[in-house]
């Protein structure tokens, strides 16, 4: 029996095999193909339209934000929890890093670099506090919501914050090699997300407490620890997204990030991610975003009433809830 | 089969149950006569447990029938079914809604409507009459949240009586109960035999079926091998034979020699815990196999989490290699006294399912793999390699999930990992729970390599022939304390027995 070596499979391993093409790189192949095939269609019903210069730009600069606001309900989900307050959190952020431009005159890097550390803080606070008073990450990041909301507009009420940098607002409409800079630097932060919670021990160690947490405790992993680390990575991901929109707009008001709140679950829910905790897919989210951002394009490209766009978005999302619920149970089997 | 077959309320004929790599019934029959008190009796792993839940109708046969009173075969599609049928249970976990009023859970089943709402008269009328046919006095309105664990229960049979079953299985009912409601409960018992009904009674405590209990049928690897005998004909000691039973097949694993003159491995000292472990004393030596046998519920898993640092120690002291140490968390057992544990539940406690086997082996290691903060999956291949050979592990390749692998090998896993983390200590729980025989022996041998090769074992089984195949001493827990140590010789008909005496031993001893 012993002389089983690992890389010669068993007759019986070959078929395993074709079954370790797992549910989850399965996922990923469905939405590529879906994407491509949506992105042709657009292009083709559209006469092109899409494919031209400004079109394409605009396709990819706003993919950026739900992109990363996605990545960051996905931290949180990793562990089997939820993030109700990315949404209003990506605003705040905006409006304090705007706001210590405007009324304090930080420089723009100091600023955003603030308003990325508020968003960590915030998230270490979440954490924190599902931790220690053991409520239900629901609950508590329901409440974080309804509180950061008020914060938002106690800052400057309901008027705008403009003109607090040129260069920023000038790299966040700029490219590089026809890519969009804010694309950019949202697919650098896909990829240290996925390099986390591929090689690092804190990331393992998360998907670890989000997986089982029984057996995680008895290989002596902490899970209060990997739930507070989700929720701060979740935070400082809002922050980041919080940057990206201070750069996209050139103004930002109390009421930015209200609509982020369905786009954040969205994206990790079509992208394959496991609501109970455990597995994550950062291509699929990223992915999952790309298509939701299509169904925008399409909007406005076939002048839809904007309207459609949040059922058709729901509609996938319960779709993509459903049809991993069938999977799971093909796999019990 | 006897002239009575006419009158019987419910005949099992060779049931069969086959789960993945075990036969936890082969071929049992079961004859239930009314106005009887009817024993079902076996050690840990009879199948007792299923053959209740087949006739509850959780379970469905894979052979047999089961007939009623008026001779006609019935098939249990649900457990709704089976309470139709006029067969209740009371489970040895509480089934009650905590904030529904007594005459609410006694109802649950049998909700009477008027007008599309519920009949809240019917249902406390119900509730009173079934309380009444037990002589238990008890206010219908009030929630049962406030009742004690033994009112609880009498609710639960007022429940399952609800529908007016003929037959009533009882699971182990008095297990968490004094002697005086115990007692209390055995009236209620005789009452209901006296009104003509079965009552199916499952429980470790000889000395209370002997007390209470008029047939008897005896369970032994998914067999019958004493069905619906009256008990009348029976010493505690033949009921024990036929419990135990079977001339075990003996496996030659190489002879161990320890050195019981050396430092222990691991020594407790007259430990308690705060789930109510009193006085516990033990030392297991490197290369010895210490058995920790007894019952389910005796403390002995609950002790194994103590010593992990998962429950808190009150009192004793516990030594590692001789120093007395006092562990917080399972972090630090492991990896400051190279602790392990090898689960029970080796789904629900031991593997990470959804995630690759070379991450499952290799989560213990992973501080100690990493370079620069980053862990290579190549590195974890490598840990999984080892032990792959070393533990004869069947894999389809290391990227392969861990909820694939067959109930042998996913324990395999489990033990793996504990061995990448370099432990020298193992507490190994149930290790051959759910899997064959065949692999059940090559798990043996494994064991038994362990030892030689220096580790301690500290083994908790339910198994009987497991333990005296394995280890070198046996300490029998009860009550969440040790009631005594039986030296092991392998000799199965000896060693047993006096396990078994203990186990069963009068509480006065």
């Amino acid at each position: 029996m012993s002389d089983q070596s690992v890389l010669e499979p068993v007759p019986t391993g070959l078929g395993n095999r074709r079954r370790v093409m797992t549910s989850m790189h399965r996922t990923e192949v469905i939405l590529a193909v879906i994407s491509m095939l949506a992105f042709v269609a657009l292009a083709a019903t559209t006469n092109g339209n899409l494919l031209q210069e400004g079109t394409l730009r605009a396709v990819f600069q706003f993919l950026a934000v739900p992109m990363v606001i996605g990545l960051s309900q996905m931290s949180v989900l990793a562990v089997g929890q939820m993030n109700l307050s990315v949404g209003v959190l990506t605003g705040l952020c905006a409006m304090v890093s705007a706001s210590l431009m405007v009324q304090n005159g930080w420089p723009a890097w100091l600023a955003i670099l603030a308003g990325v550390a508020l968003g960590a803080f915030v998230g270490l606070i979440n954490g924190l506090l599902v931790v220690v008073t053991r409520i239900n990450g629901f609950i508590v990041t329901l409440a974080t919501m309804t509180v950061i909301d008020g914060v938002r507009y106690g800052i400057n009420g309901t008027a705008t914050f403009q003109g607090y940098s040129d260069e920023l607002v000038r790299l966040g409409r700029a490219s590089v090699l026809g890519a969009p800079v804010v694309f950019l630097v949202a697919l650098v932060v896909a990829l240290m997300v996925a390099g986390f919670f591929a090689r690092t021990v804190p990331g393992r160690q998360l998907l670890a407490s989000g997986g089982n947490p029984l057996a995680a405790r008895l290989s002596g992993i902490s899970n209060d620890r990997s739930i507070v680390l989700a929720h701060m990575l979740s935070g400082l991901l809002a922050g980041v997204a919080g940057l990206l929109i201070i750069a996209l707009s050139g103004s930002v008001n109390a009421s930015i990030g209200d609509d982020l709140l369905l786009p954040s679950f969205a994206a990790p829910i079509i992208g394959g991610v496991a609501l109970a905790g455990g597995v994550v897919s950062v291509l699929g989210t990223c992915l999952a975003a790309f298509i939701v951002r299509l169904v925008d394009v399409a909007q406005a490209q076939y002048g839809i009433n904007p309207r459609w766009v949040d059922l058709i978005v729901g509609a996938v999302v319960l779709g993509a809830v459903l049809l991993s619920q069938t999977r799971d149970r093909g796999r019990a089997r | 089969m006897t002239s009575m077959t006419q009158s019987d309320t419910l005949i099992a004929e060779g049931l069969v149950k086959v789960f993945p790599g075990v036969r936890a019934l082969d071929g049992v029959n079961l004859r239930l006569t009314p106005g009887t008190v009817h024993a079902l009796l076996g050690e840990n792993g009879a199948g007792k447990s299923t053959l209740i839940k087949v006739l509850t109708g959780v379970y469905r046969p894979d052979a047999g029938t089961i007939r009623l009173a008026d001779g006609a075969v019935v098939h249990f599609s649900g457990p709704l079914d089976a309470q139709r049928a006029g067969i209740g249970v009371v489970h040895q976990e509480r089934n009650l809604v905590p904030a529904f009023s007594v005459a609410e859970n006694i109802a649950l089943q049998s909700l009477t409507q008027r007008f599309g709402l519920i009949n809240r008269d019917a249902m406390r009328s119900l509730a009173r009459e079934s309380l009444r046919r037990l002589d238990v006095e008890l206010d219908v309105d009030q929630p049962v949240s406030r009742l004690s664990v033994a009112q609880s229960q009498l609710v639960e049979i007022a429940k399952a009586l609800a529908l007016d079953s003929s037959v009533l299985l009882l699971d182990e009912p008095t297990s968490s109960l004094t002697a005086d409601e115990a007692d209390h409960l055995y009236t209620v018992v005789r009452r209901l035999r006296d009104q003509g009904k079965v009552v199916v009674l499952v429980s470790h405590k000889l000395e209370e079926v002997f007390a209470v209990a008029d047939t008897v049928t005896v369970l032994r690897d998914g067999r019958s091998v004493a069905e619906a005998q009256p008990l009348a004909g029976f010493t505690r000691s033949q009921i024990v034979d036929l419990m135990v039973g079977r001339a075990h097949a003996d496996i030659e694993l190489a002879k161990r020699t320890v050195d019981s003159s050396a430092v222990p491995a691991l020594e407790l000292t007259e430990v308690s815990t705060s789930l109510g472990h009193q006085g516990v004393s033990l030392a297991v030596q490197r290369g010895e196999i210490l058995g920790l046998y007894g019952l389910v519920g005796a403390g002995r898993s609950e002790l194994a989490r103590a010593l992990l640092g998962l429950e808190s120690i009150t009192g004793g002291t516990v030594q590692v290699a001789g120093k007395p140490v006092t562990i917080r968390s399972v972090g630090e057992a492991l990896h400051r006294y190279r602790i392990g544990y090898v689960t029970e539940n080796r789904k629900e406690e031991g593997l990470f399912l959804d995630q690759p086997l070379n991450r499952n082996v290799a989560v213990t290691v992973w501080q100690r793999l990493s370079r620069a903060g980053l862990v290579r999956d190549r590195s974890e291949d490598q840990v999984l390699e080892k032990y792959v050979e070393r533990l004869g592990m069947r894999i389809s390749g290391p990227r392969q999930p861990a909820g694939q692998l067959s109930g042998g090998n996913q324990q395999k896993v489990s033990l793996a990992k504990w061995l990448a983390a370099e432990s020298e200590i193992l507490i190994i729980d149930e290790p051959t729970v759910g899997i064959d025989v065949r692999t059940k022996a090559a798990f043996h041998e494994l064991i038994a390599d362990l030892a030689i090769s220096g580790i301690a074992i500290l083994l908790i089984s339910s198994d009987l022939p497991e333990m005296i195949t394995l280890a070198d001493r046996i300490l029998v827990m009860r009550d969440f304390a040790i009631a005594g140590e039986v030296r092991n010789d392998h000799v199965y008909a000896t060693t047993s027995q006096a396990v078994i005496r203990l186990v069963h031993a009068e509480t006065a001893a």
